[in-house]
């Protein structure tokens, strides 16, 4: 009876769809029936459907629960992400340290081996670097250039200097809790190396094997030609670059992407297992949120001996720079790795609680060099005349006064050379020797009378000078909106036009001047020295004259211009394996003449490898130059400058 | 003739719009008589310095002084002990030197300073102060220094060995007169690469209306051809032409403005080229409106008329058709003129513009002034004016269109 009144009904509701269907196409001949149709549906429909699901139902139900079950999942999920980052108060101020100017997007990956990562927060594999969620070795400090133990404890070079020992820390434990040993060590190279990740490609020109001698002692062998080592230097500096990872972790992740070398460095690793103090938390594109993991290993007295104070670091993605300038000015963010314009109005005019590294210009710690390479395939610029000239009719106190808003050192104070301006380098290089090869600011008659006595004049009075009968025109090109280098090149360009060389500036998107400079494909481009680190200075003089990063199909590295030089490619050889003072003195100043004469870059300020604003309305106790802590400016968060974190107390 | 345009000044609106208009032109051309530098020479070494008279301090320190005894309406230390500081100077005293509140009476200068300089040792570290604090009581502890100190500055000059022989003293009473020393006027202060910004302002509004005018012509000429044979000839022509510039209308044009200006190039991307470019963009609408003029008036008898004497077309559409929509396609252009100015402007903010060391726009001028966070900062001066300077030209040119649109439309005409 039940089954024939369903019939009935189900028969009933086909009737009135294609009645009301018939009524709707036949553009509502019969009143009655379109006023009482839709009615008799909506009665049906609720029991019509039943009758159908029923018999399916046994037939959907077991791929239906498990969709379900992974909608809910998917659905708890949701929600906690959700009103963590929608609700305020889920990272408590007073209990999350707030940073800007490290991360610009939604994070895309936690993988060290990664080669277009953009996450801020916990990869930074450079010689300072970020140790919040993934560890390395050691740590290194900028402000002394020691290297500080971290995961290791010590570490020793052969007489020789052929192999690098390195004790780890027994204590030193992964977040899942099981113990960090020597074998993790020398898979995380070993991968590196097998997937040809930019660290192992990079690492496995210096260094022969990482064996684990037992769990808590790594032996890592160099490279030797003839007897001695390639170049120690770049092996010692594994020690404080390379983030480590979890053999049984990385055997997982090898296994899930079936040792395919690409698919391996693209997996995002969001399960990951890591030794540092903090793990993801939240990521999204408002904000990425570290969590401090509590049963961090670095609490043994052996390390720090207590955990770091703040429980949360956060780091709201801005649109801009002056999104984050305002947020750092209302006390939304604590510790700020922006330029700022005339930074130092916050505190004289505006009054408001932020400081810097240094009370006065230049404000930070300046370390490397912006400098601009020129392009000596290209013809005109492979005179060195033709550079020279440019390198002295810029106007580089203009360039440090209104382009870095007066925060780098001028050239008079500190003269050039291929040594940054810290105390640590510049003992490496003899100014009085190269003193009569600096130029003077802004040389415009010096630059014109150099030009003339060249023979390279303006012969057919367009105002351009001509080389080989062509005008001397060159694109001067950096990314788009990296404002104080836009107006450096500005300033550059200005001063080409004062020595009747044509200097047009070419501001591209990043990505497509990331492809001119690491092809060679300009005319002049501008990018920084390395940083402070264990290589330093040599690194500065590989990144102005290396034969070696010319070569390289994709150079990040440095000498982008690609000019050769035989002598300093010598002394580049040299300088690795020698310890003797003096000699490094020699080599270093020898390096800075041929800098100075030839020009095949010219570095156009100075500048901290990180900018570093803090902001003391929440947290305080944070590094200053004068605190004598011997903590450097690294944000909180980079090398030895992560040990701020463990001394940050609240403002009363 | 005369009696149209005698009609045309009567019009209160045109008036006021043409005297704006004029006068920046005017500006434009007769400024740069009088101010023969250089709009684009970086004079100033830092960012944004404000408005007003630099003097020359050597010069000023050097020069000839005279005594004027002006009395003096404050003490320094009454300057520097303000409300605030001294409320500083109280937490100061009682949190970190432990000095009992009763013995501390703020609205007493000379007791205040005499606590503070028992109290305050700039190298010792305080408990419980933020680093910013304490670098700010430093600068406090100058100042309150620097305004506690006698009158005079001594000028020392160094010998052959080295040594500083005093050579003048500076007493506050001393004052020189501005005339004798070197100055630099500032109207609008400096920009962030340090130039001049009045200067570069008007060299600015020189080169963006030279942009705008070109636009405005080349946006009017392409959409008038266009319209005119679109709406007289109709048809097939007129289809064609009518779907391209739907096409265009329907594609944002700024887009395409964008698109263009970024395959041109920097090298190649002037004065000239921009108002080119913006030009051959922007010609959609004057196409269809004229189009519909057209087709309203081709009927008319007199262009029937024409035809039946046997006129060629191109004589029709010039001697019956376009006297009549003449007054249309003017005012018509002084709209192109202004969007052109504004999307030069627009162009320039995000770096599209012509080169920054070449010419000085309008656009640029905000672009850099966004880049280094004037806005931020407050230096007003070098976006504001700017601003003010756009919307006036704007102002100026719709308001003269609408002035001839009374005059010429009967329907406004009262």
């Amino acid at each position: 009876m039940k089954k024939n009144l369903q019939k009935v009904m189900s028969l009933l509701c086909v009737s009135a769809l294609s009645l009301s269907m018939m009524a709707g196409c036949g553009g509502g001949s019969t009143g009655g029936t379109t006023t009482e149709a839709p009615a008799a549906t909506e009665e049906t429909s609720t029991e019509a459907p039943a009758a159908e699901e029923t018999a399916e139902e046994t037939a959907e139900e077991e791929t239906a629960e498990e969709e379900e079950a992974e909608e809910t999942e998917e659905a708890a999920e949701e929600e906690t992400t959700e009103t963590a980052s929608s609700d305020g108060e889920s990272t408590p101020r007073n209990e999350t340290l707030y940073e800007a100017g490290q991360q610009w997007g939604t994070i895309n990956d936690w993988n060290p081996m990664s080669a277009n990562s953009n996450n801020g927060l916990a990869l930074s594999a450079n010689e300072s670097a970020r140790e919040l969620v993934y560890e390395t070795l050691f740590m290194f400090n900028a402000l002394d250039g020691n290297l500080y133990p971290l995961l290791g404890s010590e570490y020793s070079w052969n007489d020789d200097q052929t192999e690098l020992t390195v004790t780890l820390n027994t204590d030193a434990k992964w977040s899942d809790g099981s113990q960090f040993t020597a074998e993790d060590v020398a898979y995380t190279y070993d991968t590196h190396v097998k997937y040809q990740s930019s660290q192992g490609a990079d690492f496995s020109t210096y260094i022969d094997s990482v064996e684990a001698v037992d769990d808590a002692t790594v032996l890592i062998k160099a490279k030797v030609e003839n007897g001695v080592a390639v170049n120690p230097l770049k092996v010692t500096s594994m020690l404080n670059t390379m983030y480590m990872m979890q053999k049984a972790y990385l055997q997982t992740v090898e296994e899930r992407n079936g040792e395919d070398a690409d698919k391996v460095k693209q997996d995002t690793m969001e399960d990951l297992v890591h030794t540092g103090p903090y793990a993801p938390y939240i990521s999204n594109d408002q904000k990425a949120v570290l969590q401090r993991d509590d049963n961090y290993w670095g609490q043994a007295s052996s390390m720090w001996g207590k955990l770091p104070v703040p429980k949360y670091i956060a780091h709201t993605i801005y649109k801009d720079n002056a999104a984050g300038q305002v947020a750092l000015s209302q006390g939304e963010v604590d510790v700020c790795q922006q330029f700022i314009t005339d930074v130092q109005n916050l505190w004289l005019e505006d009054d408001l609680p932020i400081s810097t590294w240094l009370d006065d210009a230049p404000y930070g710690a300046c370390e490397v060099m912006p400098s601009m390479f020129f392009n000596v395939e290209r013809e005109g610029l492979d005179q060195k005349e033709v550079r020279r000239a440019i390198a002295m009719a810029v106007d580089y106190e203009q360039i440090i006064a209104s382009a870095m808003s007066g925060q780098s050192p001028t050239f008079d104070e500190y003269p050039r050379s291929v040594v940054g301006p810290t105390d640590g380098e510049r003992k490496y290089v003899d100014f009085d020797a190269i003193a009569d090869l600096q130029w003077k600011n802004a040389d415009v008659d010096g630059a014109n009378a150099l030009l003339d006595d060249a023979g390279i004049v303006d012969s057919d009075g367009d105002g351009i000078r001509e080389y080989n009968g062509k005008n001397l025109s060159f694109k001067a090109e950096c990314p788009t909106g990296w404002s104080d280098w836009n107006a450096s090149m500005e300033i550059v360009a200005a001063a080409g036009e004062k020595i009747g060389i044509d200097i047009q500036t070419y501001f591209p998107e990043a990505s497509s001047f990331y492809d001119d400079m690491t092809t060679c494909n300009f005319d002049i481009c501008m990018w920084s020295t390395p940083g402070a680190g264990v290589m330093n200075p040599y690194s500065k003089g590989m990144f102005y004259f290396s034969e070696e990063y010319a070569k390289l199909a994709s150079n990040w590295s440095g000498n982008f211009g690609h000019y050769m030089n035989d002598d300093a490619e010598a002394i580049l050889e040299a300088i690795p394996s020698e310890t003797d003072e003096a000699k490094l003195k020699e080599y270093y100043t020898e390096l800075s003449r041929i800098l100075l004469d030839e020009c095949p870059a010219v570095a156009l300020m100075y500048r901290p490898t990180l900018f570093y604003a803090v902001n003391e309305s929440v947290w305080t106790n944070y590094p200053a130059a004068d605190d004598g802590r011997n903590i450097p400016p690294t944000d909180c968060t980079d090398g030895y400058g992560i040990a701020a974190l463990y001394e940050l107390e609240l403002v009363e | 003739m005369k009696n149209t345009i005698k009609q045309i000044f009567h019009s209160g609106k045109f008036l006021f719009g043409f005297v704006i208009f004029m006068f920046i032109l005017l500006t434009c051309l007769i400024y740069p008589i009088f101010v023969t530098a250089d709009p684009l020479q970086m004079i100033g070494q830092g960012n944004f310095f404000k408005p007003g008279t630099y003097i020359s301090v050597e010069e000023a320190t050097l020069e000839k002084s005279y005594t004027l005894q002006i009395p003096k309406q404050f003490s320094k230390l009454e300057m520097v002990l303000d409300v605030e500081t001294r409320a500083k100077i109280q937490d100061f005293l009682i949190k970190q030197a432990g000095v009992a509140e009763s013995e501390i009476d703020v609205t007493d200068a000379e007791s205040l300073v005499s606590l503070w300089k028992t109290n305050y040792d700039p190298n010792t570290k305080y408990k419980g102060l933020t680093t910013a604090k304490r670098k700010a009581l430093k600068r406090l502890d100058g100042q309150i220094a620097a305004a506690m100190k006698e009158s005079g500055v001594i000028i020392a000059e160094k010998d052959e060995e080295g040594a500083l022989a005093q050579s003048k003293v500076i007493k506050d009473t001393d004052y020189v007169n501005i005339k004798d020393v070197s100055k630099k006027t500032f109207l609008l202060g400096t920009d962030n690469f340090g130039r001049d910004v009045l200067t570069e302002l008007v060299a600015a509004a020189k080169s963006s209306l030279k942009i705008g005018l070109l636009a405005g012509l080349i946006a009017t000429a392409i959409g008038l051809m266009l319209g005119l044979l679109a709406g007289y000839v109709g048809g097939l022509v007129d289809n064609i032409i009518i779907f391209i510039t739907n096409l265009f209308t329907v594609i944002p044009s700024f887009v395409i403005l964008i698109l263009i200006s970024y395959s041109v190039g920097d090298k190649a991307r002037g004065i000239a080229m921009v108002g080119i470019i913006i030009g051959i963009t922007s010609w959609p609408w004057t196409t269809r409106s004229v189009r519909s003029q057209v087709i309203s008036l081709r009927n008319r008898d007199h262009v029937n008329l024409s035809k039946l004497s046997g006129h060629s077309m191109f004589r029709i559409i010039f001697t019956d058709i376009l006297p009549y929509i003449a007054s249309y396609v003017v005012m018509a252009m002084i709209l192109q003129i202004s969007s052109g100015i504004l999307a030069e402007a627009q162009l320039s903010m995000i770096g599209l513009g012509p080169a920054t060391t070449k010419t000085a726009t309008l656009g640029l001028m905000m672009q850099w002034a966004m880049q280094y966070s004037a806005h931020l900062n407050g230096s007003w001066w070098a976006y504001f004016p700017v601003v003010i300077l756009i919307a006036l030209i704007s102002f100026s040119l719709n308001l003269m269109n609408t002035g001839l649109d009374q005059v010429f439309n009967p329907q406004l005409r009262d």
